[in-house]
């Protein structure tokens, strides 16, 4: 039942995202628009390239959006409305999101297009610029909550969010979330207008669809996680808890895609030597700051 | 809710999303089918076949960062677990863990003055 729900709101939420997104790129505010689009992607024709890798063409989108689905399952809309509250919560979504690799790997081998390999493989090396931006601010957050489960890290930020606690780690998790959803100053794979869409250049019609489905979802996930993180979750006064949850999730979401429309493309030259060079000894910085601070501070 | 049944909804979730896709290829196929034209399966390279094969051998231009980036993702599976322990133990688990970071740190720096971190 609590699953159904979680799944309904994140439905919701996945098409506020697609509005939202037209919104900021084309500045018109259309409720339909996304249906529409839906409803025109099944209805066109869904191309197979001639001599594809069957199996990674047609396993790579929904990978995609099983990675980003199981990722979604274990952040919490409030005490109650979470899919699997394991144990290992924090450790979960790590390994689910390695996941968003492989499937974008499949996707651009497996059409046998030039274009698509490209992103595939430009993929990989933005997975060795933000994965490492991913884990080490989510460990500066556990050692804080004492925990790996999600619930406990939102109840470990009860009497100051950890946006304030760290802010140099939600900094480094914020941009190296966006480098995991492809967003826009990290588009690499994708890149539209250099790699002619990149790993989803050879896909169209209802894989298409799921393609973009699951990358939705996935920016979703990774807002979610930001908001469970750093911005304390659904604590928040007067309102239901799982409306707060709902309020900063979106806002984390418009705030990437605003950042994506200011800022050019970045190389992945500069993006591997920046992350490198500057984001890892910050990273380690923030850890150090964080265990001075829990034993100062108790 | 006990362990097994986290997993289970967990297994179900893939499941159901492995469902989900199934029933929209369905959907599309009752909508009606395609036409079979020659060039419509022609991958996007401006409409021709691209000269040379696609699957080649492909420089990953990033191996000094891979390389590091194996050290640092193996270190990370061992920071999990102290991460969750360290407001117990305190101030030594900083000293423990600080004196293991940072002989991977002067390795990055080494790495830096050996140039991994360049387009090679």
């Amino acid at each position: 039942m609590t699953t159904l729900l979680v799944l309904l709101l994140l439905a919701i939420g996945v098409y506020l995202l697609a509005v939202l997104e037209n919104w900021i790129a084309n500045g018109r505010f259309q409720l339909t628009a996304p249906a529409y689009s839906a409803i025109a992607l099944l209805g066109r024709e869904s191309v197979i390239p001639r001599k594809p890798d069957l199996l990674f063409f047609e396993v790579g989108p929904v990978l995609l959006l099983i990675a980003a689905l199981l990722a979604a399952a274990v952040i919490p809309l409030s005490p109650d409305l979470i899919i699997a509250d394991l144990a290992t919560g924090a450790l979960f979504l790590n390994a689910a999101l390695a996941y968003i690799l492989v499937a974008l790997i499949m996707a651009g081998w497996g059409p046998n297009g030039a274009y698509a390999m490209i992103g595939g493989w430009r993929f990989l090396g933005q997975l060795v610029a933000y994965a490492m931006l991913i884990v080490m601010p989510i460990t500066a957050v556990a050692m804080r909550a004492e925990s790996l489960v999600t619930t406990d890290i939102v109840f470990s930020q009860a009497g100051l969010w950890n946006i304030v606690y760290q802010p140099l780690g939600f900094a480094l998790f914020f941009i190296a979330a966006m480098g995991l959803a492809f967003l826009p100053p990290f588009d690499l794979p994708t890149a539209k207008g250099e790699l002619a869409g990149g790993v989803e250049a050879e896909y169209s019609g209802v894989r298409l669809a799921i393609f973009r489905l699951g990358r939705m979802v996935l920016i979703i996930t990774l807002a979610g996680a930001t908001a469970t993180f750093y911005l304390g979750g659904w604590q928040g006064p007067l309102l239901p808890d799982w409306i707060w949850s709902a309020i900063k999730i979106m806002l984390v979401t418009a705030a990437m895609l605003m950042v994506g429309k200011y800022v050019p493309r970045i190389r992945e030259t500069h993006l591997l030597a920046w992350c490198w060079k500057f984001g890892i000894p910050l990273a380690l910085l923030n850890i150090f700051i964080v265990g001075i601070l829990i034993v100062v501070i108790p | 809710m006990s362990m097994l049944q986290q997993y289970g909804t967990l297994f179900g979730l893939i499941i159901g999303v492995i469902g989900f896709v199934l029933s929209l290829f369905v959907i599309t196929r009752l909508l009606g089918k395609a036409r079979q034209e020659p060039g419509k399966d022609v991958p996007a390279t401006g409409g021709q076949l691209s000269r040379d094969p696609v699957w080649v051998r492909y420089h990953a231009r990033y191996y000094g960062y891979a390389l590091l980036f194996l050290a640092f993702d193996m270190e990370m599976a061992y920071m999990y677990p102290w991460a969750v322990v360290y407001k117990q133990v305190g101030l030594t688990a900083l000293l423990d863990m600080g004196v293991f970071l940072l002989i991977l740190f002067l390795g990055l720096l080494y790495g830096w003055s050996q140039g991994a971190f360049r387009r090679q």
